[in-house]
């Protein structure tokens, strides 16, 4: 297609990935130095906070685990609040990284590779901030290791119908699995660290971490077949994990849970939820570091159609979740759904609607979708709508349920809000670690998709199986 | 590969400029035969394995067999958890419920799978890691990982084991096919702190360590199941049954009810005496199912001294001292219900009080079912006419 692409009309060509001129040596320059020099004093006042806000909640972590669960605003009927929400809300946030890596590598979305090592970082320490959650609502998290299946002195196993078991496995599987892939796409990277730096210690240290990576071609056939299947069993994957975490609720028999929606509804809010938290942080990433040719405007402009889409399909989800209480014909469910419209949280369910459906409609506007004041807005929008959604999924439900004698209004506690704070500032903290200490854009990968990187495809002018 | 001759060397490499001028060199490179060749390139490229005769990558087949058996690993630890070692019956399902095991299935068949690609591409196939490679050591590294690419025609290990490379013939091929420079890579010298055995032990040392600690957190935690802070709930500020506590002035835990309080089903019974009790009446109908009962409660609480069929004919010994009335005389079929009443609630000269041990519906329905047994012991021949 590469002759005829100057006939085609504007709308149809492919977009622009990189601005002004990069070879592979400069893109090693711009993009390796940020781990080479000391960080600007803008990086430690951000750090200094993010760090504060994890502490803090690290703190009353401590506090919970020495006074009990007590502490939190969970109580009969609702024992389930702020440590599930923020347990679906980050393993959702990390859903797009894994998108972003290995669903869009396989459809060869060639935009991908800019953002990609960047997205990946978020989904492993998403996946970490959610992992404290279950850990600490077990309330002696010391004893996590009993979801397990090992021989023990008790002669007992897991159940393994219980939807927490699979969990337990999904997630973990999930952390591995994601890790896995990051490092494997590190490595090459970790190797041009290795032959630029000039410090022996961390030399040694990168000369591990690659595991001796020498570029050799018959390491990269290997390379490159096992991260194509890897980016196939992470589809799988990412599909599969929060369509298990779904079935926490969904397989239980409480109306406004027991949906057979929930799977691929909890995996689509899931996406949107990371393309806001992607969106956030790279735009802060890209002008914070100098970025601006490599991370363009293109780049965010497919990530917002993709909000957009993904808005459109939650707010047929909801519909959907209103069409199927009514069809059930079922008191109990049609009871259910009303709370979620004008029960006690009403006005949560509507700032749901609104962060989730209505506002996300501004990116059909093409120059919204290219105007950083307003997807910030957008995507902090979704950011918190996601994580109201999850608040009326649950709490909602739960508040209300079969026996009104055991009816009981949730309030959250400032340990509560604490613990949530401090995931967010755990999570920022990490980011902005791996910032400074590995490259925040996969060269390697950035390298394959540069002028005159691929001499067989370019000589298949006629349009070679991937373009 | 020769022993002393000063260094050894591992290959002659040509550094290119670009992707296109690589692959244009490779065939021209190739049929010169010089020796093995091998690219290093920063990025994958595609097509060039073919270029350099490399076999197709067998990771895929690893995978699929690695993921189908996660998959079945998977299946065979939870039937036999669930259905064999620990049979637990959940949702009134069979106990080998396969499709409860599917989700855990995938997520093993994905991580056996993943860490196949991962770790056997790397490890197995790839054979890392390396860390005194000759390439990694060469001048020509710091280029390949960073824009250049280079062509390398190695050293044969000729047939009397000898190392065998025309130097001069791979620099001027390698020239002439449009390297930008060339270097010869010598072997290193087998040294360095950070050798692969180094690390491989390291490694090993690691896996050795956390497979020690784990063993003893796990012994840890059978034999001291209840050390703070594993102490499983076992000191709670709680009040058992019976115990004491300065907290109330009577020194109990436990409280008494309220003067006059009444427990559900033990109302009061205040008639002394027999005769009075005789004015009682069964409220109960004479049912199949009254009866049924009365049944279950006379085998229960009654017939192990009455006898089963209420005769007196007793399963205990001599040794208790005491004989059990005969139901059926005439005497007793003469009482009226409200008698036989009071001596379920009092007792009667070494019968003990049963009423703790037979709820009030119970008693009326074993009266039912003495009177049963009384007609039927004493049936008479006028009753086969009926």
């Amino acid at each position: 297609m590469m002759g005829e692409t100057h006939a085609l009309p504007e709308a149809l060509r492919p977009p622009r990935l990189i601005e002004g001129s990069v070879t592979p040596g400069s893109l090693d320059d711009q993009v390796l130095q940020s781990t080479e020099r000391r960080p600007p004093r803008a990086w430690y006042l951000a750090f200094t906070f993010t760090a504060s806000l994890a502490t803090l909640g690290f703190l009353l972590i401590g506090y919970t685990v020495y006074e009990g669960i007590g502490v939190w605003g969970n109580n009969r009927p609702v024992c389930w609040a702020f440590d599930i929400i923020n347990f679906v809300f980050w393993i959702g946030i990390g859903h797009a990284g894994t998108l972003i890596s290995a669903i869009l590598f396989l459809f060869r979305a060639r935009w991908r590779n800019a953002i990609a090592r960047f997205a990946e970082a978020m989904t492993i320490f998403a996946v970490m901030c959610a992992g404290i959650f279950p850990l600490i609502h077990v309330g002696r998290p010391w004893l996590a290791f009993w979801l397990l299946p090992y021989p023990n002195q008790r002669g007992i196993w897991p159940n393994f119908r219980s939807p927490l078991v699979w969990d337990v496995f999904a997630v973990s599987t999930y952390f591995s699995v994601s890790l896995l892939f990051w490092y494997l796409g590190l490595m090459p990277d970790i190797a041009s660290m290795r032959d630029r730096t000039k410090n022996r210690f961390l030399k040694v240290v990168y000369a591990v971490l690659c595991l001796g990576w020498r570029g050799s071609a018959s390491h990269w056939r290997h390379f490159d077949k096992a991260y194509l299947l890897l980016a196939g069993i992470a589809t799988g994957l990412v599909l599969s994990v929060h369509s298990v975490v779904s079935f926490d609720f969904a397989v239980s028999l409480l109306p406004g849970w027991h949906m057979t929606i929930f799977p691929p509804y909890f995996v689509v809010g899931a996406i949107f939820a990371g393309f806001a938290m992607v969106v956030i942080a790279l735009a802060v990433m890209r002008a914070a570091m100098g970025f601006s040719n490599l991370i363009t405007m293109n780049h965010f402009d497919v990530m917002n159609k993709v909000i957009l889409a993904m808005a459109c399909i939650m707010g047929y989800a909801y519909l959907m979740e209103g069409f199927t209480a009514w069809y059930s014909m079922n008191p109990y469910v049609h009871h259910t759904f009303a709370a979620y419209v004008w029960g006690t949280y009403w006005w949560l369910g509507w700032l749901t609607l609104a962060c989730n459906v209505l506002i996300p409609q501004l990116l059909w506007v093409p120059r919204f979708r290219r105007s950083f004041p307003v997807m910030i807005f957008v995507a902090l929008a979704v950011t918190a709508g996601m994580w109201l959604e999850r608040f009326v999924i649950i709490v909602s439900s739960l508040h209300q349920d079969f026996l009104p004698a055991a009816w009981h209004t949730y309030m959250p506690t400032l340990v509560d809000f604490g613990i949530l704070l401090g995931s967010f500032g755990l999570f920022f903290t990490l980011v902005l670690l791996f910032a400074r200490v590995l490259p925040v854009i996969a060269t390697s990968e950035m390298k394959t998709i540069l002028p005159g990187a691929q001499p067989a495809r370019e000589k298949a002018a006629g349009g070679g199986p991937h373009e | 590969m020769s022993e002393e001759s000063g260094t050894r060397i591992f290959a002659v490499v040509g550094l290119f400029d670009g992707a296109r001028q690589l692959v244009d060199a490779i065939p021209r490179v190739r049929a010169l035969n010089l020796g093995r060749i091998e690219a290093y390139t920063p990025h994958p490229i595609h097509g060039i394995d073919e270029a350099l005769g490399l076999r197709k990558s067998p990771v895929a087949g690893m995978v699929l067999v690695m993921g189908i058996v996660g998959a079945i690993a998977a299946l065979v630890l939870q039937g036999w958890c669930n259905a064999v070692d620990y049979p637990t019956v959940t949702g009134g399902k069979v106990l080998f419920s396969w499709q409860a095991f599917v989700p855990i299935m995938f997520e093993l068949m994905v991580l056996f799978a993943s860490f196949t690609a991962g770790f056997g591409m790397l490890i197995l196939l790839n054979r890392l890691p390396v860390f005194r490679h000759p390439m990694l050591l060469s001048r020509s590294m710091a280029s390949i990982t960073r824009d250049k690419l280079a062509l390398a025609i190695e050293t044969r290990i000729g047939e009397k084991g000898a190392a065998e490379i025309d130097l001069d013939a791979a620099r001027e091929a390698l020239l002439a096919s449009g390297a930008e420079s060339v270097e010869v890579v010598p072997f290193p010298e087998p040294l360095g702190p950070v050798s692969s055995r180094f690390v491989t032990r390291a490694f090993l040392t690691i896996a050795v360590a956390c497979l020690v600690s784990g063993f003893a957190m796990y012994w840890g935690v059978k034999l001291f199941p209840v050390l703070p802070p594993m102490i499983h709930m076992e000191t709670q500020p709680r009040l058992d049954a019976q115990a004491e506590s300065s907290y109330f002035k009577d020194g109990a835990g436990m409280r008494p009810p309220v003067a006059g309080t009444v427990a559900r089903g033990h109302l009061p019974y205040a008639i002394k005496t027999q005769d009075e009790a005789a004015v009682l009446s069964n409220p109960l109908p004479r049912t199949e199912p009254v009866l049924r009962r009365g049944k279950k409660v006379f085998e229960n609480h009654c017939g192990v001294c009455h006898g089963a069929l209420g005769d007196g004919v007793t399963t205990l010994t001599a040794a208790y001292g005491a004989k059990a009335a005969n139901l059926l005389t005439q005497a007793f079929r003469d009482y009226p219900d409200g008698k036989i009443y009071h001596v379920i609630m009092r007792g009667k000269n070494a019968m003990p009080s049963y009423a703790a041990d037979i709820p009030e519906d119970d008693r009326w329905a074993v009266i039912h079912y003495v009177r049963a047994l009384e007609r039927a012991q004493n049936a008479t021949d006028e009753d086969l006419n009926r």
